[in-house]
């Protein structure tokens, strides 16, 4: 529209609009915006942590991570975390929201108990799990060992690949709820009577489940995986604890790198320049995200 | 030939019984409508015979084939959802195409007769498109196409019209009558919409409280009901139904409420004397002179005729057809007079059986 033309009425209605999304866009600048800009900014000094003080080195941070093994191996190490407890926890998360669909007497208990893994503080569940895998006195070990599957202890964090594969299970553990409490919302909105018409179509449980609940589960799906992706990549904490990103550096994911080289080795733009280059790899993945919404809303 | 058979039918949803020993026989290539007041049982009806929902006891046969066992898929029915149930992920002709392909037809035949189908409903420009870019009409002939593809041996429907607005309502009315015509196949067909179901049906299942009231055309349903529960349910305005007493004098029944005594049609062997409901349509009530005097209460024009509701003595409230020339106010006093060779009489209690002799095979 010609703005020239606008009524009055409409240069209210823009001038109000433009007030009420004012601390929004404020807010937005300074918790988000500001801290990029300065990471990016960091990237281009060598700075030490304690005093923060530091020179410009341009864009040769950058090419020290291009060059620099550890940012590989963590690189890798990040994307076999991710890709493998993502997977585990939509294929236990699905199958589980598929089984809490069913008309079952404990079905209102089992859903607020599946919930457990996901509201347990991060510190807490690590705490559970490392004596649940403690070669002395754990569980795991205990059981293991007095059903005659193994005669010595497993090592379940210290050696690889059990630790990544110990890391990937506590991760899918603590976060298929997730799955579960998203999928099982979608699946309790699909009309019976879709489920009822394919069956006087002659179509027998497993077309239904193909025909009928996969495809109104593709949506919720590519949004569970694109949130979930972008979530378990950056996951800190949980391996930090866990692990510390060993032994020596084989469950070290880029935070835990992007921690180190900050906190340890002292080297904030190095630090930064870390943290820059996961936001460019997690900006593909909100792109995708972006795209597909807004795809969704034209059709 | 019975095509299909309903044999003391129950069905019990825990605490609530749904229907309470349902008898139904229908012939093959019959169109009958199941009416009834909400709650009354014709959507479990029509699940128990699509096989959606198993009856607590009783049989269910489907062209000479006791189908209690069967699954719904290899009953020879096909069932129109209200909601129209169509798959919103696949388009138009994948929908139509599903039961073929769930029967395993090839490919070629499938999309063969796929196009036939979308002929006859005039879906042929729609069939790539999705079900939520048609209109609610477009889907409901979509979700017709489903079902007669496969050409069934019973088409089940349960309220097909119920989501479209007035105007697309008696359009697909027509076009369902039509379609039966040509089709000639059974169908069973669930509305609380009783035009619905004098328009279209062959017969009609009244039903009430999970028990059939009658099951008789249309025009029967309408002018001998057999008891007062269809008399007050068919037709609008609805038939007036007063309780009073039956008196037997010199051959001559008449009947009796306060002050008012009405001579009654001749009534057959159930009738007998003490408690009993009169009936009489409101198009069977004279306004103008007569024995009866009371006060006009309401009055709604229609524009070809005027609704009028007065009050009589005893509280007795009366509806009647005028002539739209007829101008009354209400207030205004009036007389009138009921046309008593059409009226009803009726056993007490509500669903008091219908006591008229019935009508000489002329
Ligand atoms: N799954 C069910 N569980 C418990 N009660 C049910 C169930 N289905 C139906 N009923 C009960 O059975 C009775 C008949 O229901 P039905 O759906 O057949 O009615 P209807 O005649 O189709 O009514 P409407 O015109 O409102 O669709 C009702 O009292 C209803 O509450
Ligand atoms: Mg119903």
């Amino acid at each position: 529209m010609n703005p020239a033309r606008r009524t009055r009425l409409e240069r209210e209605y823009a001038l109000l609009g433009a007030i009420l999304i004012a601390p929004t866009v404020l807010i937005f600048c300074a918790v988000i915006v500001y801290p990029l800009v300065s990471a990016i900014y960091l990237s281009l000094f060598q700075v030490f942590t304690p005093t923060l003080e530091g020179s410009w080195v341009g864009l040769s941070n950058y090419r020290e991570l291009l060059g620099k093994e550890e940012f590989w191996t963590s690189l890798l190490n990040n994307i076999i975390w991710t890709v493998g407890t993502l997977s585990l926890q939509i294929i236990f998360g699905v199958a589980m929201a598929l089984i809490l669909h069913q008309n079952m007497w404990f079905r209102s208990l089992a859903r607020s108990l599946i919930l457990f893994p996901y509201f347990v503080s991060t510190v807490v569940a690590v705490l559970v799990w490392k004596w649940l895998f403690n070669d002395l006195y754990g569980i795991m070990n205990h059981l293991l060992i007095v059903s005659g599957l193994t005669d010595f202890p497993i090592d379940y964090l210290g050696t690889m690949p059990n630790a990544m594969i110990s890391v990937i299970l506590v991760g899918a553990w603590k976060y298929f709820p997730f799955v579960v409490i998203a999928v099982l919302a979608r699946l309790q909105t699909i009309p019976d009577a879709l489920y009822e018409a394919a069956r006087i179509d002659g179509a027998g449980p497993i077309s239904r489940f193909f025909d009928v609940t996969v495809p109104q589960l593709r949506e919720v799906l590519v949004v569970i995986i694109m949130l979930r992706a972008i979530w378990d990549f950056k996951e800190f904490d949980m391996i930090y604890l866990l692990t510390g990103g060993g032994p020596i550096t084989s469950t070290q994911t880029l935070p835990l790198l992007v921690y180190k080289e900050a906190f340890k080795l002292n080297q904030m733009g190095m630090a930064s320049t870390y943290a820059v280059a996961m936001m460019a790899i997690m900006l593909v993945f909100m792109i995708l995200y972006i795209r597909r919404t807004r795809s969704e809303e034209d059709t | 030939m019975a095509d299909v058979i309903l044999r003391d039918i129950v069905k019990s949803f825990g605490s609530v019984t749904a229907l309470r020993g349902l008898n139904l026989q229908i012939e093959e290539g019959e169109f009958v409508s199941l009416l009834g007041p909400s709650g009354c049982g014709k959507t479990t009806t029509l699940r128990i015979l699509a096989g959606l929902e198993f009856p607590t006891s009783g049989t269910i046969s489907i062209g000479d084939r006791v189908v209690n066992d069967v699954a719904p898929a290899q009953r020879d029915i096909a069932m129109v959802f209200q909601s129209y149930a169509l798959y919103p992920h696949m388009t138009v002709a994948e929908n139509i195409a599903y039961p073929l392909k769930k029967r395993r037809i090839p490919r070629g035949e499938r999309t063969v007769m796929v196009q036939k189908a979308a002929e006859l409903l005039q879906l042929t420009e729609l069939l790539r498109r999705k079900p939520r870019q048609l209109s609610g009409g477009q889907q409901q002939r979509v979700a017709l196409g489903r079902a007669l593809v496969r050409d069934p041996k019973v088409f089940l429907l349960d309220e097909p019209l119920s989501n479209l607005d007035a105007k697309l309502r008696s359009y697909m009315r027509v076009e369902l009558v039509e379609l039966h015509r040509r089709l000639g196949r059974t169908m069973i067909y669930v509305t609380h919409d009783q035009l619905e179901a004098m328009t279209m049906s062959d017969r009609i299942a009244v039903m009430d409280g999970g028990d059939l009231q009658q099951f008789a055309p249309p025009n029967t349903v309408y002018r001998e009901p057999a008891n007062r529960f269809v008399a007050g349910f068919i037709g609008t305005p609805a038939m007036n139904l007063v309780d009073g007493e039956l008196v037997l004098s010199g051959g001559d029944w008449t009947f009796r409420t306060g002050n008012l005594s009405v001579p009654v049609p001749p009534l057959g062997e159930n009738a007998a004397a003490g408690p009993a409901a009169l009936g009489f349509r409101p198009e069977h009530v004279r306004f103008g002179e007569g024995p009866i005097e009371g006060t006009v209460q309401v009055v709604e024009q229609s524009g070809h005729e005027n609704i009028v509701v007065a009050k009589f003595a005893n509280d007795l409230r009366i509806t009647g057809r005028a002539p739209a020339a007829q101008v009354w106010k209400p207030g205004e006093p009036v007389r009138i007079r009921i046309d008593t060779a059409e009226a009803h009489a009726f056993a007490a209690g509500p669903n008091g059986e219908r006591l008229n002799r019935p009508r000489a095979a002329a």
